[in-house]
C-alpha cells in the first residue's frame, strides 16, 4: 500500500482514538465539566490559531485582525440560530459566517495586503476595530449589550470534528501548489513575482482562507459560550490568538496545537491563583520566548508520512543487508 | 521578427536619465551580452524589460507564438508567464525552502490544482503532484542538483545557489532568460562551470540568453553580440571583436582625454 494512504489512515485512526479516549474519560468521570470546558476552549483556539498561522507563518503577512473575522462568524451564528434554533440552523449559520468573513477578507485584503510588516498589522487591526464598532452599533446585533441565550447547539464532539476538518484543510492547502506559491512570496516577493507568481492573488487566498477558519471558530464559540458581545472581539483577542501562533512557532501547525494546549492548561491551572494568575501567565510567556525565541517547535512538523518513509528506507536497507 | 524588440526605451529618475533612448533587439537562439561600467544602467534596463519598473517612454515587444506582444504595463509575474525569466545580481532564492521547493515554486503557472481536490487530497491532486514531481526531478538532474534537492537553499555554497537560481528561472519554461551578473563573486573554477552551464541553456533547453556581466573573458567567450551601455545610452553594439576595437568602448572603460 502506498505510504500516502497509510499515513492518511494513521491520522484517521489517531483522530478516532482521540475522540474515543475523551468519550471514555468523560464516561468514567475523569473529565468533568471544568476540564471539558478547557478542552473545548483549546479546540476553538486551535481552529483560530491554525488559520492565523497560515496567514502569518506561511504567507508571511502580519495580520492583527483575526478577532474581527471571528466576530463575523459568532454573530452570524447568534442571529441565525435565534431564528432557527436547530442543528441545521447552526450549520447554516456556520456557512453564512464563512461566506461573510470571506467577502469581508477580500474587501479588507485588496487594499491592505500590499502593505508590509507593521503597516499591515496596523491596517488589519483597524479593519477589525471597524467590524467591532459596526457590531456595537447595529440593532440586529443588540449593540454593546451583545447577544445571549444563544442555543447550545454544539458540544465538544462538534468542536473536535471541526478541529480535525479545519486542520486537514489548512495543512493540505499549505502543502500544495498554493502553499508553495504563498511560501515563495513570504521568502522573497520580488523573486516570486519574477517566477510567475501573482503576489496579490496568493496573499489574498491565504488571508481569505484564514478568515474563513476564524469565522468557524467564532461560530463554535457563540454556541458553546452562549453569550457574545462586541467587547469579546477586540484587539486583545487578536493578540491572544497571535500569542498562540508565536509561542508554538511561526510556520509550524504542530506547534500551534501544542501552544494552544499548553496555554489552555496553564490558564485553567492558574484559575486558583486569583490576581497572580495573569502575572504568572505573562512570566511563562516571557520565559518561553527567552529560552525558545522561535517558539516551542520552531518550524518543525509531525509527519507520519515522513516517518513511514524513513521506516521504509530502513527496512529496505536491512532487507538488502540480509540478502547479502 | 526578433524575439525581443526594444525601441527608444527611456527611464528618468528625477533629473537622472538612467536609461536613455535604448534600441536593441534579440533574435531567437542568440546569446547577447550587455556590458558597461558600474552605474551604466544595465540592471535598470533589465528591470524595465521584466516589468519591475515602468519606463518613462519607449516600447518593449516580445514575440509570443509568432505574434508581437507589448510588455509595457505588465506586472513582473505576467512578463514571466509570457516567457521571460530572470536571475538577480544579488541572489534571490527562497532561502528557507528546499531546492526542490524553490524549483516547484517557479512552476505554479504551468499547471492548476483544484481547491477541493487539494484540501481533500482527491486523486486529481496526486496526479498533478506526480506530474510536477516529474518535471522537477528532470530539472534537478539536468542541473546536477539532485544531491542537494532536500537542503534549504540558504545552506548551499555560493556557486550552487547561482545554479539553483538559474534552474528556477528555467523552471518557469521561458523562451528568453536574463542573467544579471551570474559570475559575480565566483572563483575561476566556478566561472568555468557557469560558462558551460550557460552554453547548455542554449544547446539543451533552446533558450535565448541575455547576459549582464563584468567578467570580460566570459563575455567574449559566450556572446555573439554585445551592447555597451554608458550613462544609460547604448554607445556601441556589435560582435565581440568589433567591440574590443571600438574607441568609444575603450574610452568608457579606461577613461580618455588625459594625455600623459
Amino acid at each position: 500500500m502506498a505510504t500516502k494512504w497509510k499515513a492518511a489512515l494513521c491520522w484517521l485512526a489517531l483522530a478516532a482514538a482521540g475522540f474515543g479516549l475523551i468519550n471514555v474519560l468523560i464516561g468514567v468521570g475523569v473529565i468533568d465539566t471544568f476540564i471539558e470546558n478547557m478542552l473545548v476552549t483549546i479546540g476553538i483556539n486551535i481552529i483560530l490559531a491554525t488559520g492565523l498561522n497560515l496567514i502569518i507563518g506561511f504567507s508571511g503577512q502580519f495580520s492583527l485582525g483575526h478577532a474581527g473575522f471571528m466576530a463575523l462568524g459568532a454573530y452570524a451564528t447568534a442571529i441565525i440560530t435565534s431564528a432557527m434554533p436547530t442543528v441545521g440552523g447552526f450549520y447554516l449559520s456556520v456557512a453564512v459566517g464563512i461566506a461573510i468573513a470571506m467577502v469581508v477578507a477580500v474587501i479588507i485584503g485588496i487594499p491592505t495586503l500590499r502593505l508590509r510588516g507593521d503597516y499591515l498589522a496596523i491596517a488589519t487591526m483597524g479593519a477589525a476595530e471597524i467590524i467591532r464598532v459596526i457590531l456595537n452599533n447595529l440593532k440586529i446585533t443588540n449593540g454593546a449589550a451583545g447577544m445571549f441565550n444563544i442555543p447550545a447547539l454544539a458540544g465538544w464532539p462538534t468542536v473536535y470534528v471541526m478541529v480535525c476538518l479545519t486542520t486537514l484543510m489548512i495543512v493540505n492547502f499549505a502543502r500544495s501548489r498554493a502553499g508553495r506559491a504563498i511560501q515563495a512570496i513570504r521568502e522573497d516577493e520580488i523573486a516570486a513575482e519574477a517566477s510567475g507568481i501573482d503576489p496579490t492573488k496568493w496573499k489574498l487566498a491565504a488571508f481569505v482562507m484564514g478568515a474563513a477558519t476564524a469565522a468557524i471558530g467564532g461560530s463554535l464559540d457563540a454556541v458553546y459560550i452562549q453569550t457574545i458581545a462586541p467587547g469579546n472581539f477586540g484587539i486583545m483577542n487578536s493578540i491572544a490568538i497571535l500569542i498562540i501562533v508565536v509561542l508554538g512557532g511561526v510556520g509550524s501547525m504542530t506547534g500551534t496545537f501544542m501552544a494552544a494546549a499548553v496555554l489552555g492548561v496553564l490558564d485553567t491551572v492558574l484559575q486558583s491563583f486569583g490576581a497572580l494568575r495573569m502575572v504568572i501567565y505573562a512570566l511563562a510567556l516571557i520565559a518561553i520566548m527567552v529560552f525558545k525565541p522561535s517558539g516551542l517547535l520552531g518550524r518543525y512538523e509531525v509527519s507520519i508520512r515522513a516517518w513511514l518513509d524513513r521506516k521504509g528506507v530502513n527496512n529496505a536497507a536491512s532487507n538488502s543487508n540480509r540478502a547479502e | 521578427m526578433p524575439l525581443l524588440t526594444v525601441t527608444a526605451l527611456s527611464k528618468r529618475f528625477g533629473g537622472l536619465n538612467a536609461v536613455e533612448a535604448v534600441d536593441m533587439h534579440v533574435d531567437e537562439g542568440e546569446l547577447v551580452a550587455l556590458i558597461g561600467p558600474n552605474g551604466a544602467g544595465k540592471t535598470t534596463l533589465f528591470n524595465l524589460l521584466t516589468g519591475v519598473t515602468a519606463p518613462t517612454s519607449g516600447s518593449v515587444t516580445l514575440t509570443v507564438d509568432g505574434k508581437p506582444v507589448s510588455l509595457l504595463n505588465r506586472a513582473p509575474y505576467q512578463v514571466a508567464k509570457l516567457g521571460l525569466a530572470r536571475t538577480f545580481q544579488n541572489i534571490r532564492l527562497f532561502a528557507r525552502l528546499t531546492v526542490r521547493e524553490n524549483i516547484q515554486a517557479a512552476m505554479t503557472h504551468r499547471y492548476h490544482e483544484n481547491f477541493l481536490a487539494t484540501v481533500l487530497r482527491l486523486p486529481a491532486y496526486y496526479k498533478k503532484e506526480a506530474l510536477v514531481g516529474g518535471w522537477t526531478d528532470a530539472l534537478l538532474e539536468a542541473f546536477d542538483l539532485t544531491a542537494v534537492a532536500d537542503l534549504a537553499a540558504a545552506n548551499l555554497p555560493y556557486g550552487t545557489q547561482r545554479r539553483v537560481e538559474i534552474a528556477r528561472a528555467v523552471a518557469t519554461q521561458p523562451k528568453l532568460i536574463f542573467l544579471d551578473e551570474p559570475a559575480a563573486g565566483m572563483n575561476p573554477e566556478e566561472t568555468a562551470a557557469l560558462t558551460a552551464l550557460i552554453q547548455r541553456l542554449r544547446s539543451e533547453f533552446h533558450l535565448t540568453v541575455v547576459l549582464i556581466e563584468h567578467d570580460m573573458s566570459l563575455v567574449m567567450k559566450l556572446a555573439e553580440r554585445i551592447y555597451v551601455l554608458e550613462h544609460g545610452k547604448v554607445i556601441a553594439h556589435g560582435t565581440p571583436t568589433e567591440i574590443q576595437q571600438n574607441q568609444a568602448v575603450i574610452t568608457a572603460y579606461l577613461g580618455g582625454g588625459v594625455h600623459a
